[in-house]
């Protein structure tokens, strides 16, 4: 489109003066960039920048104040892939994206599936409710949960616990409990945001195709197989990516609040322990080693997505 | 319809009502308890209601608690925030959807790459970076790195936008002489004006909802604390006897502002997000 747009303005400009004419192209040509210097600017200071100074720290030994102290080569990295921390974290992050993927992949997907027959007024509706818990700070939305936890007798969910008869619980505190407690919170406050994605996938599809697959007698359970569940393939991959990705940011705050990753790690994971061996424990090099780490992770993934996508297009064709 | 797709349809509606119930119920819990009498909090714990309402837990905050100091913060916190970041996505955005130059696709791959690092792990290098400048426990400390943050992410969506409005109104205004600045801050701005307000407003929420990196910038400075992070504090300081009901008051006060803005928005960001995502 550019293309043709240039040459119009250019005819447009026929008449006017060699040199002016040069110039101005010459500014045309740089207009674009003039866009862009702020945002790239603010993103390389903030961002980038910030990500090398990352990897720069994970090659020292240092404190908080001084973080570039002494070159320590990989030590930071081998001390932390050797010791028993990793291991454990490493764990509990894969047990931990276990339940997101229930939480914000299977129960947002199920949901908006169940929307399928629905007016779209009941749809706007549920997208409309559901979406409400994403707007709310998520410290508050941990205090109300914590009053939910409270492991006296006079907890909710105690009380829910007493009213079948069983002894009251300290859901946090609890090796086996504590994880999904506080996976519960996390993926309650981020799962309208994944149905409305599912929505928006589901609407995509094209009403035709489901006409005429019903017209053709195609039964409820075949619809679903053959045409809504292969349509839907790429949304349903983009909400799984987008939940492995952010489900460790997701679980930060409530993290944070209530378990500081205890009790004996039952709640940490890689993203809490960067912020932990940081901020808590100062030991600024091991974290700066773990983000490369995570970083390098993430990165894995998203190429993983990327040919996953890839491949899936050409299946279409 | 079949007797068996009419059992169904009401199937899926029993479904998602209840589920909808349960996923509400925590911030029917909020409302109720902050207006509970605060010795009455645990006489019925499962009704979020008792039969007596009362405005102690939220006058007992307002007194103890200099929540107005917090609320300005918070406000010029997501307000700088929120304008900083559509200043900066919007021309980009504009660049990336109406511009072919050299390096382009390597310049949005750099942006949008930007959305993988996770702010956790920016956390120590700008902290280390804002104390180089003594900027740590100020506005402006909490402010910049955060404009970085989230940015491809409104560039992404603007420009998605952008792509789909009409190429031949804007060529008709830079042919009538406009420059291309005037033609976006008159042409194309006001057409996509309500992905703008849904960019902005999404900024805005979720900088307001800020907690971890304001608690660290902030925290050593109570005259600096967002909403967020006093409430936090009002929260962990023990000052003994029952104060959930004060407690959900002052959480009841951080979150009605964002409720309040998105039940207003709300048709404006929820088109711009799955229209933004379809396209993506």
């Amino acid at each position: 489109m550019s293309q043709t747009r240039r040459q119009s303005l250019y005819m447009t400009e026929h008449g006017a003066a060699h040199e002016r004419a040069g110039w101005r192209v010459w500014l045309r040509k740089l207009t674009p960039y003039f866009y862009l210097a702020p945002a790239l600017i603010v993103i390389v200071v903030f961002v980038y920048l910030p990500l090398i100074r990352t990897v720069e720290i994970s090659l020292h030994q240092g404190n908080l104040l001084n973080p570039t102290r002494t070159y320590v080569g990989l030590d930071n990295y081998i001390e932390l892939i050797t010791g028993k921390l990793f291991g454990e974290i490493l764990l509990q992050s894969a047990l931990y994206l276990l339940f997101a993927v229930i939480g914000s992949v299977i129960v947002p997907i199920s949901l908006a599936m169940l929307t399928l027959q629905l007016t779209d007024r009941e749809v706007d509706f549920y997208q409309s409710a559901l979406f409400l818990p994403t707007v709310i700070a998520f410290n508050v939305v941990v205090l109300i949960w914590a009053f939910f936890f409270l492991p006296t007798t006079g907890g909710l969910f105690n009380q829910i616990l007493a009213a079948f008869g069983q002894p009251p619980s300290d859901w946090l505190k609890d090796p086996l409990l504590a994880l999904p407690s506080i996976a519960l919170i996390a993926n309650w406050k981020i799962m309208g945001f994944h149905f409305l994605l599912a929505i928006a996938g589901l609407k995509a599809i094209p009403k035709e195709y489901l006409e005429a697959a019903y017209v053709d007698g195609a039964s409820g359970w075949q619809l679903m197989r053959r045409i809504i569940l292969p349509l839907f393939a790429p949304t349903g991959l983009f909400i799984l990516i987008i939940t492995l990705i952010g489900a460790m940011d997701a679980v930060f705050t409530p993290i944070r609040i209530m378990t500081e990753g205890g009790p004996n790690n039952a709640t940490n994971n890689l993203m809490y322990a960067i912020f932990s061996e940081g901020f808590r424990f100062f030991r600024v090099g091991q974290a700066s080693a773990l983000s490369i780490i995570l970083i390098v992770l993430f990165g894995g993934l998203i190429y993983w997505q990327y040919r996953l996508f890839d491949r899936n297009v050409s299946y279409d064709r | 319809m079949t007797v068996k797709s009419q059992r169904s349809l009401w199937l899926a509606r029993i479904i998602l009502f209840s589920a909808t119930l349960l996923i509400l119920a925590p911030l029917v819990y909020l409302l109720g308890i902050s207006f509970k009498p605060p010795e009455q909090i645990f006489a019925n714990v499962l009704s979020p209601f008792s039969s007596e309402l009362t405005l102690t837990n939220y006058t007992n905050v307002i007194e103890t608690v200099p929540l107005l100091g917090y609320l300005w913060n918070s406000l010029l916190f997501a307000c700088g925030v929120a304008i900083g970041q559509l200043l900066l996505a919007l021309p980009a955005a504009y660049a990336f959807s109406y511009y072919t130059f050299r390096f382009k696709n390597l310049l949005l791959a750099l942006v949008l790459l930007s959305l993988m690092v996770p702010f956790v792990v920016t956390y120590i290098p700008n902290y280390l970076l804002l104390s180089q400048f003594r900027l740590v426990n100020t506005l402006p400390g909490l402010i910049l790195p955060m404009l970085g943050v989230s940015l491809g992410f409104g560039i992404f969506l603007l420009r998605q936008h952008f792509m789909s409005f009409q190429k031949e109104i804007m060529e008709a205004a830079m042919i009538d002489g406009a420059t291309s600045w005037q033609t976006l801050v008159h042409v194309v701005a006001p057409a996509n004006l309500s992905a703008i307000t849904a960019v902005l407003v999404y900024v805005l929420i979720n900088t307001w909802n800020q907690f971890i990196w304001p608690l660290l910038i902030t925290g050593g400075r109570e005259e600096a604390y967002t909403l967020t992070v006093g409430v936090q504090m009002y929260f962990t300081n023990p000052e003994g006897g029952n104060r959930w009901g004060s407690i959900m008051a002052a959480s009841m006060l951080t979150a009605l502002p964002t409720i309040i803005i998105y039940l207003l928005m709300r048709k404006a960001i929820l088109r711009t997000f799955t229209e933004g995502a379809v396209k993506g």
